[in-house]
């Protein structure tokens, strides 16, 4: 059964340029899924949309069948997405166990160790880490938080290979291991490559392949 | 992690901009504390200011046209005297007394009397007929009599007349020892009637009448006899007593005007006969300087509070928009508006704490100083109360103002006077203003003024917190990130 649900999705720029036509997909937990698209294509506004940060002009998104508006999207966000950008988006006056543990259901250092982080790089400020472990922390954060969905736009856009493939393989395990649904929005055929489902987003409709 | 939690490392973290926000609310906390605790202290001297000063009222009997009662004879000298039939009673003394807010009250009055007593010659001539008379002083109670009460008389021996005395006098002592008279003893004093009294008390006179003064023998301090006022109504006969004037204090100047309407209102008191004249002057000036700080004051609290409110959001609007990066944050991981709002307000209010708490001895330190500053820039007719003050000292010669109020049915060469009693009036004037002019405001900051403070610190950073965070929280959550990458 599906997780998360997008139905008849319908969105357009303040300048009126629609973006996504007619959006329909369904995502399941235990699955990792990559959103593949050219730039401008729509693949964060889509993410923006299944993420509670704002609202689809028509149709609904849905989450175990509810429609995500029911309970307001604060709640959506806080209880049942958790969402990693390309820029980290940490705290800067937090250590790395801090910025875990935001809005943290679990210990923060446990799973920064899991991620490949010591002890004192965990109690270190964010931003005196380098760029693969600020990822790691915005990981350890969407974990700490506990939610069913992951949601992780362009994660690996700002790192080099070696520390890429290791996000990578951080994600699907998230998915495969922790049971999580995890929607990766890339333009990286690498990594969509990696995933278990690949979805094209193009002419503002979305297909799988 | 908790809103508290939250705010308390971004201020621990954020040293730069905890300090300066520190000292803005320490500056801001300091002038608003000051304020308070001047504009209380200002209070609190005015309403001490009203209870030492207090303020009076007189009624006396109008001897004008106007009066229906009022009359005059002239002499065969050509001289004039006044007379009324309706002098102030005691029993318009007892009804203005029963007045909520009057305190006490002075009447004094006096006639010619004459006796067989050796009396102190005077310096000036009089008519032969006057040769030999002296002053009958009758007061309901001889301790709120201007001689005693400016210190002029001293009672050192026996009691004073009292308000339900009977045939009593109190006399000096050197009148006692020229006729070898002690307490106890019994004199008598001839007006229309005879009457023979006890000597109840013995004065003694510590402000003697100048020397180079002209002075009759009728008003020489050492011939002066208090008598109570049922002897005063026996030697008067069949002319009802009554007092020329009677100085009414109330214990609070600032409700002089209301009481005057009270007064004004009574039925049983026929104006026609009496006029009222007020007098709470020195109170007004004294009080008018510190009425002028806590003016000031005031306008400068509301200056300050709205300042510092624009300051206070200024630079949290300027901070908020710096801080759009981790607002947008918050919001992506579910943290609710109101939630983040909530944490920007325990950040200024754990600074605020410890700026307020800090305030108290900046405040303390400055307070006084500027409250007496300011009494000064605003006390700029000091030196002419020094002038007026040195113009009643001149003045002060114990020259009694008479007026003769006869009854207009039974002239008679016995007149009952009524005196102005300028000696004590003076005196008490004297002491009054010199002590307007050390008055000093005595500011220190209290609990009381802490707690305003916080009330009304807490508002401005509420207030500020509030407009500041109005732009960011408008954005929807995917415009803040937006503007983030």
């Amino acid at each position: 059964m599906a997780l998360l649900e997008v139905k008849e999705v319908r969105y357009a720029y303040q300048n009126g340029k629609p973006v996504l036509s007619n959006i329909n997909a369904a995502f399941e937990a235990g699955k990792m899924y990559a959103v593949l698209g050219a730039s401008g294509s729509g693949k964060t506004t889509l993410l923006s949309l299944i993420g509670g940060l704002d609202v689809p002009h028509k149709g609904e998104i849905l989450f175990e069948q509810e429609n995500i508006l029911q309970r307001g999207l604060a709640y959506h966000r806080r209880s049942h997405v958790s969402l990693i950008f390309q820029s980290y988006n940490l705290i800067d006056y937090m250590n790395a166990i801090e910025n875990a543990e935001l809005t943290a259901k679990k210990k923060g250092l446990p799973i920064l160790e899991r991620l490949g982080l010591t002890e004192e790089e965990a109690k270190r400020n964010v931003m005196k880490l380098s760029g693969g472990q600020q990822q790691r922390v915005a990981i350890a954060r969407a974990l700490a938080s506990d939610t069913p969905v992951i949601l992780a736009d362009e994660p690996t856009g700002n790192l080099d290979e070696d520390t890429a493939a290791g996000i990578i393989r951080i994600l699907k395990e998230s998915a495969h291991e922790l049971n999580k649904c995890v929607i990766v929005v890339t333009h990286a055929n690498e990594l969509a490559a990696q995933a278990d489902t690949i979805l094209k987003l193009s002419h503002g409709t979305l297909h799988e392949i | 992690m908790g809103t508290v939690k939250r705010a308390f490392l971004y201020v621990t973290r954020k040293t730069g901009k905890s300090i300066l926000l520190f000292l803005i609310l320490l500056v801001m906390a300091t002038f608003v504390l000051t304020g308070l605790s001047i504009a209380k202290s200002s209070r609190e001297a005015q309403h001490d200011l009203r209870k030492t000063l207090g303020g009076e009222f007189q009624i006396a009997v109008d001897l004008s046209d106007s009066n229906p009662y009022a009359g005059k004879i002239v002499d065969d000298d050509g001289s004039v005297e006044l007379y009324t039939k309706y002098p102030v009673t005691r029993e318009m003394i007892d009804t203005v007394m029963a007045i909520n807010g009057v305190k006490s009250y002075n009447a004094e009055t006096h006639m010619f009397v004459s006796t067989d007593l050796a009396i102190f010659p005077g310096n000036v001539p009089v008519k032969a007929e006057y040769s030999n008379l002296i002053y009958a002083r009758s007061v309901l109670d001889t301790r709120n009599s201007s001689f005693f009460q400016s210190e002029k008389f001293n009672l050192i021996e026996g009691n004073h007349i009292t308000e339900n005395e009977k045939n009593a006098a109190v006399i000096s002592r050197a009148l006692a020892e020229k006729n070898g008279l002690k307490s106890g003893d019994t004199i008598s004093i001839q007006g229309e009637n005879t009457v023979t009294v006890k000597i109840i008390g013995i004065y003694e006179i510590l402000k003697p009448d100048p020397l180079y003064e002209n002075i009759v023998a009728y008003e020489k301090a050492e011939n002066q006899i208090f008598v109570d006022f049922q002897t005063l109504q026996n030697l008067s006969g069949n002319i009802p007593a009554g007092f020329g004037s009677v100085t009414f204090a109330v214990s609070d100047p600032a409700q002089l005007n209301q009481i005057i309407s009270d007064v004004k209102n009574l039925p049983s008191i026929d104006w026609r006969a009496f006029e009222m004249i007020t007098d709470n002057e020195t109170y007004l000036e004294a009080a008018a300087p510190l009425q002028k700080v806590q003016m000031l004051v005031t306008t400068m609290m509301i200056v300050i509070v709205l300042v510092s409110a624009v300051i206070l959001s200024l630079v949290l609007t300027l901070w908020g928009r710096s801080r759009i990066h981790e607002t947008g944050v918050f919001l992506s991981l579910g943290i609710a508006k109101g939630t983040i709002i909530s944490q920007y307000l325990a950040e200024v209010f754990i600074i605020a704490v410890f700026a307020f708490g800090f305030s108290y001895v900046t405040s303390n330190t400055i307070a006084n100083q500027l409250a007496n500053g300011l009494l000064q820039q605003t006390t700029p007719v000091r030196e002419e109360q020094a002038g007026v003050v040195t113009q009643i000292k001149d003045g002060y010669s114990g020259e009694d103002v008479s007026i003769s109020i006869k009854d207009n049915a039974a002239p008679s060469d016995m007149s009952q006077k009524q005196e102005n009693s300028v000696d004590g009036e003076s005196a008490a004037a004297l002491a009054e203003t010199e002590r307007t002019q050390e008055t000093q405001l005595h500011t220190t900051v209290g609990i009381y003024s802490m707690l305003q403070l916080y009330v009304i610190g807490i508002t401005i950073i509420i207030i500020s917190t509030g407009v500041s965070s109005l732009t960011v929280m408008r954005l929807k959550p995917r415009e803040i990130l937006s503007r983030m990458s």
